[in-house]
């Protein structure tokens, strides 16, 4: 047995624990094949509800000061299957990790506004993370987190249980894009899209995350 | 951190900074009061009910507006660390990315006006330098500009990276603040607008 597998249930009870919630298109998930997971990203505790309520297991893009800030949580997180990411410039480590486990069949979650929303609006999509999914090819699953900033606030201390609502919407697809001459041209509807996408899943108004 | 961050000025009157503990906010010049009960945000203006508010709508009453464009100066204390590797993180024989070590943090002072920001501070021991670690660094040399938790990142020429810890004020408002000015001093110098600031400063013409 695998620590994911070890650590998912705890997860779950805690999801539990700390929210009311409430787990819609749980069939939207490809039950094999590579594809990526991509949530907004409202409180700490998304990715402890998106992971354990993710029927398969994903790989997960986490900020490398994650890794850098005590050895017990670098190692729990390498064997939950996180990837350290480098926030403050580009980083093409993490290009190539994501396309490998790809290529494995695996399955990749991205949260693509970069941190934590203040207030939790949608904010806008970084670009990089766009452009990673155009050049992969592989189908993208839109999942919206609704509420968990009630529960627990980016500038808080203090969790609150508070209803969420997850949502795993239609498969999307955005074709492959190989080189950055066909990337580029397809880059700003690809975004406008999946904004569009997280909007409506995550309960807030359309078009609140298109750009800056 | 506390809902004083996300709510650094009045909405009501503009007061700046507003006081604050953690999850409440309040103006100590007309009383206005944000509070979070249940999950809920709540402002109360001076005497009257508390009514339900969104985060969005104090953030969007507290940020600061085009104030920042001329003459303008400001200044905090912070503990200040520098970036002083980055090792490999393997994973059952893959290399599965990069991780920063950051250096120990010693008391600073930042600054920031319409060209540069400035960073003084003395290099604690161990942060892999000698002596001082003070510079200045026009808005235009900025490679990124992030909060991370409770920190503000500035990712500066010669691939290095800063951490500031502000001791007394809101990360938020530092990152809205040098956003903005990095915004205007692009707009100056005809270089486009600033359409992201991680994981580096990117623009496209207007």
């Amino acid at each position: 047995m695998s620590w994911y597998q070890l650590v998912r249930p705890v997860a779950k009870g805690l999801s539990v624990a700390m929210t009311r919630l409430a787990v819609e298109g749980r069939e939207n998930i490809p039950r094999q094949g590579p594809f990526f997971l991509v949530a907004n990203h409202q409180s700490v505790l998304d990715p402890i509800l998106v992971q354990a309520n993710c029927p398969r297991p994903v790989h997960s893009l986490t900020k490398s000061s994650q890794f850098s800030s005590g050895t017990v949580s670098a190692w729990l997180l390498l064997r939950i299957n996180a990837i350290p990411t480098r926030r403050y410039r580009v980083d093409p480590q993490v290009v190539r990790t994501v396309l490998r486990l790809l290529e494995r069949g695996e399955a990749v979650c991205i949260y693509p506004e970069g941190e934590r929303s203040w207030d939790g609006t949608l904010q806008p999509l970084r670009r990089g993370t766009v452009r990673l999914i155009l050049k992969a090819g592989v189908p993208v699953i839109p999942c919206g987190v609704k509420d968990s900033f009630n529960a627990w606030p980016r500038w808080s201390r203090r969790p609150r249980r508070c209803r969420v609502v997850l949502r795993f919407g239609a498969p999307m697809h955005f074709g492959r894009h190989d080189t950055r001459a066909e990337r580029e041209p397809a880059l700003d509807a690809a975004v406008a899209r999946l904004a569009r996408a997280l909007a409506e899943l995550s309960g807030q108004p359309a078009g609140s995350a298109g750009g800056e | 951190m506390g809902l004083a961050d996300l709510c650094y000025r009045c909405p009501a009157c503009g007061q700046d900074p507003m006081g604050g503990k953690g999850d409440r906010a309040w103006c100590p010049s007309c009383g206005f009061l944000a509070q979070r009960r249940r999950g809920r945000l709540f402002a109360t203006g001076s005497g009257g009910e508390p009514t339900k508010t969104e985060a969005r709508t104090l953030a969007e009453a507290a940020a600061l507006g085009n104030e920042l464009d001329k003459d303008f100066r400001c200044s905090t204390q912070a503990m200040v660390c520098w970036r002083i590797r980055e090792d490999p993180v393997w994973r059952r024989g893959e290399l599965r990315g990069w991780v920063e070590t950051m250096g120990p943090a010693s008391p600073g002072t930042v600054t920031v006006d319409d060209e540069a920001v400035a960073i003084e501070c003395v290099a604690a021991p161990g942060d892999g330098s000698s002596g001082s670690r003070s510079g200045r660094w026009s808005h235009l040399e900025l490679r990124a500009v992030q909060t991370s938790s409770s920190s503000l990142q500035i990712s500066l020429p010669d691939d290095r990276l800063v951490q500031l810890r502000f001791t007394a004020d809101s990360p938020k408002r530092w990152e809205d603040m040098l956003r903005q000015l990095v915004r205007a001093a692009y707009r100056r110098a005809g270089k486009g607008f600033v359409h992201e600031f991680q994981p580096r400063i990117a623009t496209r013409p207007r």
